[in-house]
């Protein structure tokens, strides 16, 4: 009795949260906000040394190099983002293909699919430091935190991911992603924090 | 609307062409942009603005800062309305409304004031000594009495309607305080690259510079702050603060400031918060706060026209206010002088100059006769008079002989005290300098370096020489290259000579050293006599520096006469330390948008607005909300529902989401035996595709968690962990392989958020999930038994995961998906179980389910709980080590009559149970050494038409049959209960096999 006329289509994790268009003050907006959705997420956690193996066959795989300090490399289609010693989450813009993919590094580490786990944004704008010092405890400015820096920190009491990617045209563009039963809190924060500079919000 | 008849012509820094208006108890009045309100009320005439603390007399404007103990004003109304804010640093604005505080039935006529008469009996320590006796009446009497009497303002008692912002910064340098040191030091640091944080508590920065008529490089002392902050402004990584008060320092170069961001406004503008609390991280900081004037301590020196001299400049040159017609200076110093020059060339009239030195310098002799002042060298005021507004003083010569001088405005110059707050946070001590005649910074903070006045170098030429020298010394330290030396400007002579005066003596009245707190000179004497000698103590006793302006212009004064009592110096009696905050600070610019139900995070299932939908009810459950019940139509209460819902799981099928659940991925070679040194029971044998039930204990040998691990792989493991403890178990499985077993090769990861998970209850579960799995999966008995864990399929190859587990004692499975497809899992769910009456069920149904089969659950793992007590102890294994294990074996925890758990009933069917009623013998009282133990959980179960309760009791299972008290007295409880197992349906556990 197979099931045919139910959809499974996924929901993301802003259903319900967050959606595109502008809120908060008028005029030119400070802080721009694209949701991410559809992106394929894993922790990859290297067996014993095993890491130079995964290393060589992750920078074959993807053409990127598994950062050993708190960084985030982005290559063509997929960033790694280092989280601990020897362990990293990797991203992939699409799922096409993930799964392969993860199977074939499952030799070399403990893999685990996270890829709806988490709720993923990106920030950008002339206002985005300001915003962001509102809920982030590490200094963002570009002497301190530069393209490529990554964190596991805490903003208004939720585990973040922070990772700055290269810059875009309006500027320092900022990645967070954060555990997706919370993304309803987050976005409560991130709306009170924004609204004062006005806020462009669109889906990716 | 009056004229503001002490409003000079011209002068000021105020914008008279943008007038303002407000009001101060109901009554209208109008200022100008750039006064604050104690300015735009003293240009009004008005004197009196509120009643002080104990004695309800008259008070007026003292000084022109933070430190104002007197004028306190209720400032707005409704939610709005804020208490004991200092009229002294709030800005005007139009429409402003204040009230005065602590008067009944008004200001100018306070019934109250009565207090003053009855003074001889409110003396320190009055409180302690009156109110103790009989004890009965404290509560209904005494206390309510005084919290009428005491308080000043009242809270709004509404709902703050603003917004807060908490926020952090970084910087270089951070130079606190606005005034020509900071600035200075600002630009020394700006210039060599430096970012660098400039916060001033007032809305203009210039600090004293504002107040005073002073020169730098020969021109006006305003040209050369006008170029600073244009400079300023231009340098990149310098950011300004002005209305950003930094009130605590704390470790690592961490300091507490709040952003007043539209407390200037009528409210705050759209979308911008009210506050804002900044947590700023400074490489370095430089203490630039200036200093705050000492009054003299003398009878009626409270007397509203009684004020600071350095305050009267600030009216005069800052606001354009001339705060009196005739002005008696009294002075301790060089620096009262420029008061009254600065009086007279306002074009006010000094009546008189009482200069208490007694050396007769000509300089000031000839200064004296320009004025047209009389001069009295080596004289004090004896007192002050008027009550509600000065009339006049008293003048005692060096002679001796005392004359009356008409005046409505005294000016008061003791010195002043280095704002020195920030060095003493870290428990720093300030140190007494003898030629300063004041406390100096001691031992400093870690980074912190003092400039200008804030470290005793009370002249303008100081406070710029420090500056410079100062930042440019952080700007090294923080690792950058100072720029190359301006020279210091040059500034107009100044002398700072002094000789205070703490109190004068020999004269009748009441002389006031605490003014917010109404301590006087002889509240002091008394402490003394008493025996509340040290500092400490003095404080406690007296409550001298305990009111919310903390002592700052009051604490030196109560030091030096208590070391005139006992005969020792100031340095020998104590010395004055402070904590944050140094102003008070809102608790909202603390809390930030952490308040209502941001307070703390909140966590929704991936099922949530499925469940929404369904009409749940929902409930906390730590940070998540969990679908309680899911009334439907008609359903009047709670009991209806659960009722309703446990029978249609236990006659259908019924789905409720376990989404919160924690889920640990384990992986690695070690994994297996991992598992079986966390666990009690054995797991080297759990078969690729089986799930099964552990117990995991604490270190201590008391149960920690249970749930159930699943093998997914020969080394991959998936567990479960209840919702309660799925952090503290990851953070224990985390400790025991990095502190604990380094050498496993173990890889785990939380993937709680990845899956959404629900449970498939009742006997119509198998075929409900037939519809929902992709055709291939074979999930019969024989193909998917009880226990049987995999990887299965669903909506055409979406990975998921399916358990047959229960928790319910039903034919049961757990389907898992991610999270992605949680909501899409429930509504396939519910259009394949809708032939069979598929019914939604919450955590409510749950636990009357898991209490009818005599499941432990949180309320049973309470912390308190050994495997034996639950009747586990045949799950922990004596093949093996494991965490616990050596713990779990002492003697008091293997006690016989240690309570342990069983099932309860009614023996009178029709009574209900009730969690946390405690067992006692039948016919024995209730008291504590009867107690056997107490109930954990009660439901009703729709089954057997009656409550039914597990709980723990001495004997345990031994008893069964027997019966007892269930004592209840919070709820008036008191039946007789029969021990039962606390299994109460289907014991054989045949539902759960089907």
């Amino acid at each position: 009795m197979a099931e045919t006329a139910i959809s499974w289509a996924p929901r993301s994790a802003w259903a319900g949260i967050a959606q595109a268009g502008s809120f908060g003050a008028s005029g030119e907006a400070g802080v721009t906000a694209t949701l991410l959705d559809g992106f394929g997420l894993a922790t990859l956690i290297a067996g014993p040394h095993a890491t130079a193996a995964l290393s060589r066959l992750v920078e074959v795989k993807l053409g990127l190099a598994l950062p050993r300090a708190p960084k985030i490399v982005s290559g063509a289609t997929h960033d790694a983002i280092w989280v601990g010693p020897e362990q990293w989450l990797l991203r992939a813009a699409s799922r096409d293909g993930f799964q392969p993919l993860l199977a074939e590094l499952a030799p070399h580490a403990a893999v685990s699919d996270q890829s709806d786990a988490r709720a993923a944004l990106r920030l950008s704008g002339r206002r985005v430091r300001d915003m962001l010092a509102k809920g982030v405890m590490l200094d963002l400015h570009p002497a301190a935190f530069a393209v490529g820096d990554a964190a596991a920190t805490i903003i208004a009491y939720i585990g973040v991911q922070l990772g700055r990617l290269p810059d875009g045209p309006d500027g320092a563009v900022f990645e967070i992603m954060l555990p997706r039963s919370m993304a309803g809190s987050f976005w409560s924060w991130f709306a009170a924090s924004a609204a004062e500079f006005g806020c462009a919000v669109s889906v990716a | 609307m009056s004229g503001q008849p002490f409003r000079l012509a011209s002068g000021g820094l105020i914008d008279r062409a943008q007038a303002l208006d407000f009001s101060f108890d109901g009554k209208s009045y109008r200022g100008f942009a750039g006064d604050t309100l104690a300015s735009a009320l003293l240009a009004n005439g008005v004197r009196l603005v509120g009643r002080s603390f104990k004695y309800h007399r008259p008070r007026g404007v003292l000084s022109a800062g933070p430190e104002e103990p007197n004028a306190l004003v209720e400032l707005r109304s409704g939610a709005r309305r804020e208490p004991n804010t200092r009229a002294t640093v709030v800005e005007l604005f139009d429409g402003l409304e204040a009230a005065s505080q602590n008067r009944w039935p008004s200001l100018a006529f306070d019934l109250l004031s009565l207090n003053g008469l009855l003074s001889p009996a409110l003396v320190a320590g009055f409180y302690y000594k009156t109110f103790m006796w009989p004890a009965a009446f404290w509560e209904k009497l005494y206390e309510p009495l005084i919290r009428r009497a005491a308080g000043l303002g009242r809270a709004a008692g509404l709902e703050d309607p603003d917004h807060y912002d908490k926020a952090f910064a970084f910087c270089d340098m951070l130079v606190i305080g606005g005034g020509p040191t900071g600035l200075a030091a600002a630009l020394a640091a700006g210039r060599s690259g430096a970012r660098v944080i400039l916060c001033d508590e007032d809305f203009r920065l210039g600090g004293r510079l504002l107040a005073e008529k002073r020169e730098i490089d020969g021109k006006p002392a305003a040209e050369w702050l006008a170029a600073a902050l244009a400079e300023l402004e231009s340098l990149p990584e310098v950011r300004i603060m002005p209305r950003t008060t930094i009130f605590g320092l704390y470790d690592h170069g961490i300091y507490g400031a709040v952003e007043r961001v539209g407390d200037h406004l009528p409210e705050p503008a759209p979308r911008q918060p009210r506050q804002r609390g900044w947590r700023i991280y400074a490489k370095r900081a430089i203490l630039a706060a200036g200093a705050l004037e000492r009054p003299v301590v003398f009878p009626g020196n409270d007397t509203p026209g009684v004020m600071l001299a350095g305050a009267v400049r600030t009216y005069v040159n800052r606001y354009g206010v001339l705060p009196g017609r005739e002005t008696v200076l009294f002075t301790a110093g060089d620096d009262g002088w420029a008061t009254a020059r600065d009086i007279a060339a306002a074009g006010g009239k000094v009546a008189a100059i009482v200069d208490a030195r007694s050396d007769a310098d000509p300089v000031r002799k000839g200064l004296a006769d320009k004025l047209g002042a009389r001069l009295f060298v080596g004289g004090v005021i004896e007192g002050a008079s008027g009550g509600r507004q000065l009339a006049g003083v008293t003048i005692r010569d060096a002679s001796g002989a005392t004359s009356s001088v008409t005046c409505d405005l005294l000016a008061v110059s003791n010195g002043w005290n280095p704002t020195l707050h920030l060095t003493s946070h870290q428990n720093g001590k300030p140190v007494w300098d003898d030629d300063l005649h004041c406390f100096v910074p001691g031992t400093l903070p870690a980074g912190l370096s003092v400039a200008g006045s804030a470290a005793g170098r009370f002249t303008l030429a100081q406070a710029l020489e420090d500056g410079a020298r100062l930042g440019r010394e952080a700007v090294a330290e923080a690792g950058l290259t100072p720029a190359g030396a301006e020279p210091v400007p040059a500034t107009d002579p100044e002398t700072a000579a002094l000789q205070p005066v703490w109190r004068v003596k020999g004269a009748k009245g009441k002389a006031f050293v605490d003014y917010q707190n109404d301590v006087t000179d002889k509240d002091v004497e008394l402490a003394a006599r008493e025996g509340f000698r040290p500092v400490e103590h003095l404080k406690r006793y007296t409550t001298l520096g305990m009111a919310t302006d903390q002592g700052k212009t009051s604490n030196l004064a109560g030091l030096a006469i208590m070391a005139e009592q006992t005969g020792k110096t100031i340095p020998q009696t104590g010395s004055t330390t402070f904590r944050p905050p140094y102003t008070p600070v809102a608790i909202g610019a603390l809390a930030g948008h952490h308040r209502g139900k941001d307070f703390r995070l909140t966590r929704l299932a991936p099922t949530h607005g499925w469940s929404k939908e369904q009409g749940a009810v929902f409930i906390e459950s730590g940070p998540w909300l969990r679908a309680q019940y899911y009334p439907k139509p008609g359903e009047s209460d709670w009991l209806t529902t659960v009722n309703r819902e446990v029978l249609a799981v236990r006659s259908g099928v019924g789905i409720c989401d376990v989404s919160t659940l924690g889920k640990i991925d384990i992986q690695g070679a070690d994994a297996a035996e991992f598992l079986e040194r966390v666990y009690t029971n054995g797991w080297k044998a759990l078969p690729v595709g089986k799930a099964r039930y552990g117990l995991m204990l604490r270190e201590d040998g008391f149960v920690m968690d249970d749930g159930t691990t699943s093998g997914l792989g020969e080394s991959h493991f998936l567990m479960t962990t209840t919702t309660a403890n799925a952090g503290k178990v990851m953070q224990h499985l985390e400790f025991c392989h990095q502190v604990l077993w380094p050498e496993f090769d173990v890889r785990m990861v939380s993937v709680s958020e990845q899956w959404a998970q629900a449970s498939i209850a009742g006997p119509k579960a198998r075929e409900t999930l037939r519809g929902v799995l992709d055709p291939e999966h074979d999930i019969s008995n024989e193909a998917f038994p009880y226990l049987a864990a995999r990887a299965v399929t669903v909506g055409g190859g979406i990975p998921a995961r399916l358990f047959r587990i229960s928790f319910s004692g039903e034919l049961a499975y757990e389907l898992a998906v991610p999270a992605g497809y949680g909501d899409a899992m429930m509504r396939a769910l519910m259009r394949a179980g809708a032939p069979f009456g598929i019914t939604p069920y919450g955590i409510e149904a749950l636990g009357v389910m898991r209490v009818e089969k005599g499941h432990v659950a949180g309320n049973e793992l309470n912390g308190q709980t050994t495997a034996r007590d639950l009747g586990l102890g045949k799950m922990m294994s004596s093949k093996k080590d494991y965490i616990g294990r050596l713990m779990a074996q002492r003697a008091a925890l293997a006690e016989k009559d240690r309570p342990s758990f069983v099932g309860f009933k009614p023996v009178d069917p029709a009574q209900r149970l009730r969690a946390g009623a405690h067992f006692i013998g039948i016919g024995q009282a209730a008291a504590m050494e009867n107690d056997e133990g107490y109930m954990t959980s009660v439901a009703y179960s729709p089954h057997l038409k009656h409550w039914m309760g597990l709980g723990l009791i001495k004997g345990g299972a031994a008893r069964i049959g027997e019966r007892v008290r269930a004592y209840d007295p919070v709820r008036n409880g008191d039946i007789v209960v029969e021990i039962c197992s606390p299994v109460f349906v289907d014991p054989e556990g045949a539902r759960l096999h089907g």
